[in-house]
């Protein structure tokens, strides 16, 4: 029983891997907290089950659309942040939770307040590996989650690029004076952040069911991952991926499935206690 | 920042009658009178009376905005204070005068768990630790089926008892006129006691801990404990307004009175109204509500609340001190 318990913690942890690396990305470049953050993950997920009920489109195939969809809304979004004044982490805080609101009714709006799922049968098959059980739905999810968090690292750590998207992350002026233009890199930052919520907001339709205010919890998920990791350390977010993984569960097993939605809150809260000052430490604030 | 602070205790020192005090006048007048301009209409009545509700939990989320905190987890407060008044009614059999008020110590004892927590952080983590601690109340009552039915809510609570004084026989039960004057009264009490608080020296401390926390704690202001104390207050009344709003719609389940909808709706109407100001979060709800309600719930039955999140945006881009700490910051 255990090992089934580990397999399911782990894949879904490379999941929420997936789906953090958006938020943490965008925040370490741009330092707004994109509270709808999770609103985004399901619409895409909306975008792909639309697509595949209605155009009967294959499930493969749903992936481009909804990054190029996500693209354009993270673009919007960028401008409004773009706007805001100082304090600029609690008025992200304040204008994305705006934001979350209203994506959250137009889903609502089009989509009803059913719920959905992307039924794949293939995907609820399963198969041996040495005696260990893998539907290959988590295969999936584990098997994509892993590829985009390689191709991420090469990205971040052997290219150009990531050199400067890490610069910025780590020291936003010391980065601005030698020569990176941190305006860009925000840009890219929500570029790369639709690319990954894309790809993730499908997934998220054919494992968990969809409806219009699910967004919140992917959203404590991704800020639970980001403070837990801290800035630019790709490591501390597929550790903190895993342990949150792993820890819903064993809350599963042990105390049943409507305990699950506490965990996120109570991890999130027990970092704050003893990080009080966030991700940055306790010299800034 | 600093504008807003001489206005707010320049405000306190203004004896006389003010073109502030003379619409504040106006506008209690008309919510007074308001049954009679809206007779034979229940419709009107009742979304006049959720509206004066709304708007006492944004003067109640405002006691601890003043202080310059952003509380996202006003709905643990809302959600506590429901279910204690109604399982202290359905259980005990208790009267809800007793059980009101009983519900909103409940929830400063909440307050107080989620201020051991919370008060160590400033700005944008105090946002996020309470917005994730609205689960913890919501997850138990949602499976502690014994005790608040888990999921299915509570249905048939009682509503507010007739009162017999003298000639007169009120029936709050029945009707709309009844239910909607307390909580008129609930408003113009708590009106009053947010304009003390303001007025105060607390609400002048609490000013100075949102400009400067350390230059307040060298004038020898305690900056934590005055925090979660305005947490505390802001919590009582938000578990009143909770308790009073289970007994007027009669039914209440973990989804709705925990929802994230009550979190956002006090800080919203905060925000529009303006944050640092006494009435403009309350005259937000009065105006944003029946706007809502009566032209965009019609249009749009689903995704109608939009209108929420839209009015929020606009006023965080381009009027950060509210629509009417804007228009008492141009006109004096």
């Amino acid at each position: 029983m255990w090992t089934t318990v580990l397999v399911s913690g782990i894949s879904m942890g490379s999941f929420y891997i997936l789906i953090a690396l958006g938020f943490a990305l965008i925040f370490g470049v741009t330092r707004y907290f994109n509270l709808a953050h999770g609103e985004l993950v399901v619409l895409a997920g909306y975008v792909a089950y639309w697509l595949w009920k209605v155009y009967a489109l294959s499930f493969v195939l749903t992936f481009p659309v909804a990054i190029l969809v996500l693209f354009l809304i993270c673009l919007g979004i960028k401008r409004l942040f773009s706007r805001l004044s100082e304090p600029l982490e609690l008025n992200s805080i304040v204008l994305s939770f705006g934001m979350a609101i209203v994506i959250q009714n137009s889903m609502l709006f089009l989509f009803s307040g059913h719920y959905r799922l992307i039924r794949i049968p293939s995907l609820n098959k399963g198969f041996q590996f040495h005696g260990i059980y893998m539907s290959y739905s988590q295969f999936t999810l584990l098997l994509l989650s892993l590829i985009v968090i390689f191709l991420l690292y090469i990205l971040m750590y052997r290219t150009y690029l990531g050199k400067a998207l890490r610069a910025t992350i780590q020291d936003k002026e010391a980065a601005a004076l030698s020569g990176i233009n941190v305006t860009i890199m925000g840009t890219f930052a929500f570029c790369l952040g639709a690319v990954l919520i894309g790809l993730a907001g499908p997934l998220y339709g054919c494992t968990h069911y969809l409806y219009p205010s699910t967004g919140h919890e992917v959203t404590l998920l991704a800020i639970t991952i980001t403070i837990f990791a801290g800035v630019g350390r790709l490591s501390g977010i597929i550790l903190a991926g895993w342990i949150l993984g792993l820890a819903e569960s064993f809350t599963v097993i042990l105390c049943g499935s409507s305990w699950r939605e506490m965990v996120t809150a109570v991890l999130l809260l027990i970092l704050l206690t003893f990080k009080p000052y966030g991700i940055l430490g306790n010299e800034e604030r | 920042m600093i504008h807003s602070t001489t206005k707010n205790s320049r405000y306190g020192f203004n004896k006389g009658l003010t073109p502030d005090k003379v619409s504040l006048l106006i506008g209690l007048f008309l919510l007074l009178l308001l049954p009679l301009l809206a007779r034979h209409n229940d419709y009107i009545l009742q979304v006049f009376t959720h509206a004066l509700l709304l708007a006492t939990l944004a003067l109640a989320w405002n006691i601890l905005g003043l202080s310059g905190s952003i509380s996202l987890g006003h709905a643990a407060f809302f959600g506590s204070g429901a279910y204690a008044s109604a399982l202290l009614s359905l259980n005990l059999g208790l009267s809800l005068w007793i059980t009101i008020p009983l519900a909103g110590f409940i929830a400063t004892g909440l307050g107080f768990i989620m201020g051991l927590i919370c008060m160590r952080l400033r700005g944008a983590y105090f946002a996020l630790a309470t917005l994730a601690f609205i689960e913890i109340p919501r997850v138990i009552t949602d499976n502690w089926d014994e005790v608040t039915r888990g999921s299915l809510g509570l249905v048939g609570l009682p509503g507010f008892p007739s009162l017999n004084l003298g000639p007169w026989h009120i029936d709050f039960y029945s009707s709309f006129t009844a239910s909607y004057y307390i909580v008129f009264i609930y408003f113009l009490l708590l009106l009053g006691v947010v304009g003390f608080i303001f007025r105060s020296n607390l609400g002048l401390a609490l000013q100075a801990i949102r400009e400067e926390e350390i230059a307040s704690q060298a004038v020898g202001i305690h900056a934590d404990s005055l925090r979660l104390f305005s947490m505390l207050l802001s919590a009582f009344f938000t578990g009143i307004s909770g308790a009073c709003y289970a007994h007027l719609v009669r039914y209440i389940n973990p989804g709705l009175v925990y929802g994230l909808h009550f979190s956002a709706i006090p800080m919203i109407f905060a925000i529009c109204g303006g944050r640092f100001t006494i009435i403009g979060p309350a005259l937000a709800a009065l105006i944003i509500y029946p706007l809502d309600q009566f032209i965009f719930h019609p249009l749009i039955p689903a995704g109608h609340e939009f209108l929420y999140g839209v009015v929020l945006i606009l006023a965080v881009l381009f009027l950060p001190a509210g629509f009417w700490g804007n228009l008492r910051r141009t006109t004096s």
